[in-house]
């Protein structure tokens, strides 16, 4: 009797699958989508290079007021520890999807370019 | 009738993950089988060794992606016991209840195949259904639905809201209402016995001898939880009962597993209910000082030992894993005996297979 009930049931509620792309896409609060950055508190320490556990973070440097902080998105593991590690709040996840890509090993994204000059 | 060998896998409908079978059969009997793994070896424990503690969080989440939050907080675990750090009780348990939802989905995701395999389609769409709400709750409250990053040394990332406990409650309750639902229908549903009642029984003796844990364990006698036995915090301050069943077959792995999944959802209003207010993480230092640490902790498969040594660095020395289902595949070829072929997917799925955990 149990099953004739969720039949009945199956028969009054409409369809669980999300309607994607044509209808609305609920994402929770804390996905962890593409990396953003506020370039004004970053200072370039390397924080979150050296805890990336996928090497998706690079950091170029030259000197203090010379680097660049470099996002490999084909690489990254979307796992949040350099949201964690950053002591200045600079580096962050955004709720949005990232986009695929056919050629990941030349998806370089450039976060902070800081010129000396 | 001559005897046949027929290979199976890597690659196959039958398979979830990759494993190689030769099963020899004659006629409709199956006389034998033997199993090759490894396809899916990434040499985890050995690349843990050269990333630090925090790295190895996120990457031993990815041993599995069933039973992934549990690794992790068997992980922490090892790492906090070394570094004498105690977890605010909070983390403890928004920890466990993220363990105990994960229980709950595995055995949904396993009830569904268990039932695809027998040909009752109708349960595999509900649990498999089902097993979504789980997910859903996990989704909200981490940001990811299979891989949770919920866990960091010295606690948990995220608190939970009242909004987040108050839909949590209500989910678990449309679960609770659920999985009374689907044990009725078990219970009643002839196609399912048939097909597995006396299939491959194991006794007691037979999984001691082979070292076998979890549910499989309990279906056949062996009344064993490592979270009654040797309870990781917080569950020393919880109350449940441990399903265990008698006759050791198919039917009572399916048993066991859906009376579990009702026993947990019950765990998870506990866990609710005695949640204490305050922090949910303390800072945690790099360098992990020198020491060997055993953890255990029950995952939805059996029960998962993490040993852990350090040698005062920022990476561990020595990680190992054992899981709960390299000893369960080491059942099939001796399920794989006195049985129709028609019943090696019941063989096959009765023990829940999880060749990434194995592997590794």
């Amino acid at each position: 009797m149990s099953i004739l009930k969720a039949v009945i049931n199956a028969f009054r509620k409409t369809p669980d699958t999300v309607k994607y792309p044509y209808g609305p896409l609920v994402i929770p609060k804390g996905f962890r989508g593409a990396i953003v950055i506020d370039t004004e508190k970053c200072s370039g320490c390397g924080l979150c290079v050296r805890d990336c556990p996928a090497a998706g973070l690079e950091l170029i440097k030259e000197s203090r007021q010379d680097y660049q902080l470099i996002h490999y998105p084909a690489r990254c593991a979307y796992c949040g520890q350099c949201e964690d590690s950053c002591a200045r709040g600079a580096i962050s996840h955004s709720n949005d999807l990232v986009e695929p890509t056919y050629d990941s090993d030349e998806w370089v994204v450039v976060l902070k370019h800081q010129s000396g000059d | 009738m001559n005897k046949i060998s027929i290979p199976i896998g890597p690659q196959h409908p039958l398979l979830k993950e990759p494993l190689t079978m030769n099963i020899d059969i004659s006629g409709e009997r199956v006389l034998g089988g033997t199993l090759r793994l490894g396809y899916v070896h990434r040499g985890i424990e050995r690349l843990a060794q050269q990333k630090t503690y925090v790295q190895n969080v996120h990457l031993i989440e990815r041993i599995c992606g069933i039973c992934s939050h549990v690794h992790t907080t068997t992980f922490c675990h090892a790492v906090e016991t070394l570094l004498g750090i105690d977890v605010p009780i909070r983390a403890q348990y928004i920890r466990a209840l993220m363990c105990e939802l994960e229980r709950v989905h595995s055995h949904l995701l396993w009830l569904g195949i268990i039932a695809k395999h027998v040909g009752l389609d109708t349960i595999f769409m509900h649990t498999w259904h089902d097993r979504e709400l789980a997910l859903d709750i996990m989704e909200e409250v981490s940001g990811g639905r299979v891989s949770h990053a919920a866990n960091q040394i010295g606690g948990v990332r995220f608190d939970l809201s009242q909004e987040q406990e108050a839909m949590i409650r209500k989910t678990v309750n449309d679960l609770s209402d659920k999985a009374n639902t689907l044990m009725d229908v078990i219970e009643n549903e002839p196609v399912l016995q048939a097909r597995t009642k006396g299939v491959a029984p194991l006794s007691a003796e037979t999984i001691k001898n082979y070292c076998v844990v979890g549910p499989v364990a309990r279906a056949s006698g062996v009344d064993v939880d490592m979270r009654r036995d040797h309870p990781p915090p917080p569950y020393d301050r919880l109350t449940f009962n441990v399903i265990t069943r008698q006759d050791g077959d198919a039917w009572a792995r399916t048993v066991v597993r859906a009376e579990e999944t009702r026993e947990t959802l019950k765990l998870c209003h506990t866990i609710l209910d005695e949640m204490p207010d305050g922090p949910v993480s303390v800072r945690a230092p790099r360098k992990v000082p020198e020491g060997e640490v055993v953890v255990r902790s029950e995952a939805p498969r059996g029960e998962l030992l993490y040993y852990l040594r350090s040698d005062g660095s920022e990476n561990p020395a020595r990680l190992k894993v054992r899981t709960p289902t390299l000893p369960a595949l080491n059942l099939i070829p001796k399920q794989l005996s006195a049985i129709h072929v028609a019943d090696i997917p019941v063989v096959m799925a009765g023990v829940d297979l999880c060749i990434a955990c194995a592997d590794r």
